[in-house]
């Protein structure tokens, strides 16, 4: 496949194109869900093909086919540079883009165990048992556990001389447990919501989950949910368990340092940011116990790999250091514009995309303390977990988020439960309310295979180092 | 330019898993999908696309046990080894028990939703008409959107004899203008054809807003009359659909029509149904198994009256499919993807005249559900959004936050648009909504913008 790769840079550069890159690949996943000891489905995709990128006259086009001999590369790679010379007809700024080494290199997740080959067999009776674990909780309704595995295999050329095969192999599974009553409907998931923990790793990440084991208590917190009492609505201190603060993180931060939002690139569909391009090194965007990062070689995490989409090299960069802001995630086009250098974050959703600016792994930077530690050192407040509800403006300034469950928290002790949580803010406020952050004890590194962006939307598959954390004067319980 | 791969050709490749041997039925499903995008921000075009793929979905069915493989491999020979793969799967897994079996042979209702004019579409043709619109865009002014045209041709087959093949058209040019002092205006046109897209206009109606909506006053959350634009009202009709018209979450219990069949749910001049046999919509008039579409009434006269069903929920509710069936494996159940809400009388400068204080809403922005059986959402508002004082725009406002159930929002429908346009809530369906005038609408937060 790396002989398509450099073929299809060889005709885009023979139809005309002043720069080229090609990425052939194949992505092949595999899904399972198990209902009510039922199977809800299982299904195996693959899909093939190759995507050219080409610049002509400082203009990008993009053209991408699934057919792989010859004369179709070569009527792809010609079309890509009428795609280019298209947009030539308005008047624009060319394109100008930040240098990178040209790479000859491969790359793969470290992976112990090939999910691909573990037998059907055994991830179905795995499920099954969760399920069945589940089942057995009275007053349940629906007991349902997934497991997710993927494979993207990629092969990267450009005329600058690049050349670099790649293996991302990611493994994720959950549970998730319905109980319905009069009018309403609770959820609990584990180890998160929303098909549970996915990692880059390999079938022994699945072994690690404990679905079985934690299957019978998240059914109970399912069916206690409902006759537990709403959320009171008030100002208060708020504590977020690690999940939710993965989504915090991903919503409030993540999406706002992409360069291109910055720069207005995706103003008209997914919006922009309340950053500004000179934001660097002026900007406090939370308290002092607030460092980010964003790192492309954190082991396990959705936003992990050896080069990005443009033969970059993977790396790991401070967003935010002691609650000021410092670096956006940058491409090369997008670095270039503010004069810096790539830090490798252009990544599309397979060989029929073209990259766009993506999280790699935005972690918060842990602290001290467990988030039982953080809880006990809490008088009066409000503690949430695992999120089941997101919502944010164009520039990612109003949030709105919703959890599966919450507790009053008073003199340092769970004491009430709530259904129904959830809590509203405003970015650079609600991070600059937090006055405490947990330490390596519980931070996890979560996936986040769903991000959307672009036109065609794309789906992104990135990562998040998260810590539980406590916010000050936080609006919780928002009404219509 | 896109050519139609035509329907012998997906025949030709389809037979290669029908002719699957060991499985009690095979079904196949195939698409191609072909076009080509033209982005645009700051005033420039920055991405010119072109994608074409075609990709196969074989399931294959043994003794109620049911296996699914996808590739696209779209060959005689790529269809029969995604059969075989299926055929392993089933082989494994436990039996469904409410297997309904596949859709039996049934012709699916003629509608011609094809235009030459949008698969021909050239990147040049799209950056002529990118061109216009940001043309007519005011000095001070930056344009970004994009136009993006696409042939799809959707084929099912399967071992009881069905063969759907349709093909289609989708076009839309849709634009955020931004202004001066932070004011911003959106506008789009979704249509099968090319013909029906007016770049220059689309252009002038974001730039008018855009230009209306500067310096933007903050006004505190609270209760407000609202008028909704056709943007808006899709947004609540498509949550509608998620939470409420899925057969599935219906029958389960967990929709927010629970307990309420035949009861008022909305204002009387509120009506919705969802028909894939109308040429006004988008889309191919069979669902995912082959099932011909219905025309299914979900809300007349604001009482509720029925949710879409595939074959599996079908057999579990008593009923017949109305053809509303996604690709397999579906754990989410059947989906209403060609929806419509019914015209009034009113236009969007009468129920402004009528109304003494409200907010006039052009869009609302990144929505979720905050809960599903109160049908409550939360969302923002964006890209013009002005306050109503005495039967006129007053003033632009930022931004706020509602949270609101939509049945609570269609119960105080005042007055309904007399035109419908066609808009997206998710990428994947289609809304021919008018605007709408509701008395009570709840903002709960504001931002900066």
């Amino acid at each position: 496949m790396l002989e398509v790769a450099k073929t299809a840079v060889e005709a885009a550069r023979a139809a005309g194109a002043d720069f080229a890159d090609a990425r052939a690949g194949t992505d092949e996943s595999e899904s399972l869900t198990v209902r009510n000891q039922e199977m809800e489905g299982i299904d195996r995709s693959t899909s093939t093909g190759v995507g050219i990128r080409v610049l002509v006259g400082g203009r990008w086009g993009f053209a991408s086919t699934s057919r792989l001999d010859d004369g179709e590369i070569d009527r792809t790679a010609r079309l890509a540079v009428a795609m280019a010379a298209a947009a030539r007809q308005l008047p624009g700024d060319a394109v100008t883009l930040s240098p990178v080494e040209p790479a000859i290199a491969s790359w793969r997740t470290p992976v112990k165990e090939d999910p691909f080959t573990v037998p059907l067999e055994e991830k179905v009776a795995l499920l099954m048992e969760a399920s069945r674990q589940m089942q057995g909780v009275p007053g349940l309704s629906f007991a349902e556990a997934g497991l997710d595995f993927f494979r993207r295999s990629t092969w990267f050329a450009s005329s600058d001389g690049a050349q670099i095969e790649q293996v991302v192999t990611n493994s994720g599974g959950g549970i998730e447990a319905t109980a319905v009553g009069e009018g309403d409907m609770q959820r609990r998931s584990y180890p998160n919501s929303f098909r549970g923990h996915v990692k880059a790793a390999g079938y022994e990440h699945i072994r690690t989950l404990g679905l079985i084991e934690e299957a019978e208590r998240i059914g109970a917190e399912a069916v206690a949910l409902l006759s537990a009492p709403e959320c009171p609505s008030e100002m208060t201190t708020l504590v977020l368990d690690s999940g939710q603060m993965e989504l915090q993180i991903h919503e409030s931060i993540g999406h706002p340092i992409e360069l291109d939002r910055v720069l207005g690139m995706e103003e008209a569909y997914a919006g922009s940011s309340w950053l500004s391009p000179d934001a660097r090194g002026s900007v406090r965007y939370g308290s002092d116990l607030v460092s980010i990062t964003a790192d492309a070689t954190l082991a396990g995490g959705l936003g992990t790999f050896g080069f990005d989409d443009e033969g970059v090299p993977a790396q790991r960069v401070p967003i935010i250091v002691d609650g000021m802001f410092e670096n956006f995630l940058t491409s090369r086009e997008t670095a270039a514009v503010v004069g810096q250098t790539s830090n490798a974050t252009s990544r599309a959703d397979g060989w029929s995309h073209l990259p766009l600016i993506r999280m790699t792994n935005v972690s918060i930077e842990p602290r001290e303390g467990t988030l039982a530690e953080i809880i006990g050192d809490t008088e009066r407040g409000i503690f949430m977990s695992t999120n089941n509800s997101w919502s944010i403006d164009d520039k990612r300034i109003n949030f709105q988020f919703g959890c599966e469950q919450a507790w009053r928290i008073e003199d340092g002790r769970l004491t009430t439960l709530y259904r129904n949580p959830n809590y509203t803010g405003i970015t650079p406020e609600f991070w600059g309310s937090c006055d405490a952050v947990g330490g390596a004890e519980d931070w996890v590194v979560w996936g986040t295979p769903n991000c959307g962006k672009g036109q065609p939307g794309q789906v992104g598959r990135v990562g998040h180092g998260a810590a539980p954390a406590r916010f000050r004067n936080v609006q919780v319980g928002v009404r219509g | 330019m896109s050519e139609l791969l035509g329907a012998d050709e997906f025949r030709r490749v389809a037979d290669g898993a029908l002719s699957l041997r060991g499985a009690d039925g095979v079904e196949v499903l195939l698409m191609h999908e072909a076009g080509g995008l033209t982005r645009f921000a700051n005033s420039e075009i920055h991405q010119s696309i072109s994608r074409e793929d075609t990709g196969l979905r074989v399931r294959v069915v043994k003794g109620g046990h049911v296996g699914v493989a996808a590739s696209n491999e779209a060959t005689p020979e790529g269809a029969s080894a995604a059969a075989s793969s299926a055929l392993e799967m089933a082989d494994i897994v436990a039996a469904d028990p409410q297997w309904p079996g596949l859709a039996p042979a049934a012709p699916p209702p003629q509608v011609d939703r094809y235009f030459e004019a949008t698969a021909n579409a050239t990147p040049e043709m799209r950056a002529e008409a990118v061109g216009e619109l940001i043309g007519g865009v005011s000095p001070g002014c930056r344009a970004a959107g994009a136009y993006e045209t696409t042939a799809v041709e959707l084929a099912i087959a399967n071992s009881e004899g069905q063969f759907c093949w349709a093909p289609s058209t989708q076009a839309s040019l849709t634009t955020v203008v931004t202004g001066p002092d932070g004011g911003s205006g959106f506008a789009e046109t979704f249509a099968g054809s090319v013909d029906a897209i007016d770049a220059d206009a689309i252009g002038r109606t974001a730039a008018d807003k855009a230009l209306a909506s500067a310096s933007p006053r903050a006004l505190d959350a609270g209760p407000y009359t609202v008028v909704l634009e056709p943007a808006a009202t899709a947004t609540l009709v498509g949550f509608l659909a998620w939470i409420g018209f899925a057969g599935r979450a219906y029958i389960e219990g967990r929709s927010c029509f629970e307990g309420k069949q035949g009861q008022q749910v909305a204002a009387p001049s509120i009506s919705i149904w969802d028909d894939g046999t109308d040429p006004r919509t988008l889309g191919a008039p069979f669902d995912f198994e082959g099932t011909p579409k219905q025309r299914v009434e979900l809300v007349r006269d604001g009482v509720f009256r029925d949710v879409v069903y595939d074959r599996r929920t079908a057999k579990e509710a008593g009923r017949d499919s109305t053809g509303h069936g996604l690709p397999a494996p579906n754990p989410d159940g059947p989906f209403p993807l060609q929806l419509f809400m019914d015209t009034g009388d009113a236009t969007v400068e009468e129920m402004i005249r009528s109304t003494e204080r409200g907010l006039l809403v052009t869009r609302f922005h990144y929505s979720n559900i905050v809960n599903p059986m109160e049908s409550s959402i939360t969302g923002m508002t964006r890209d013009g959004t002005f306050l109503i004082e005495r039967g006129e725009i007053a003033a632009p406002v930022r931004n706020l936050r509602f949270t609101q159930s939509i049945l609570s929002a269609l119960s105080s429908v005042s007055m309904v648009g007399r035109e419908a346009h066609l808009a997206s809530e998710f990428f994947f369906s289609a809304s021919r909504v008018p605007a709408l005038k509701v008395d009570e609408f709840h903002f709960s937060g504001v931002s900066d913008h």
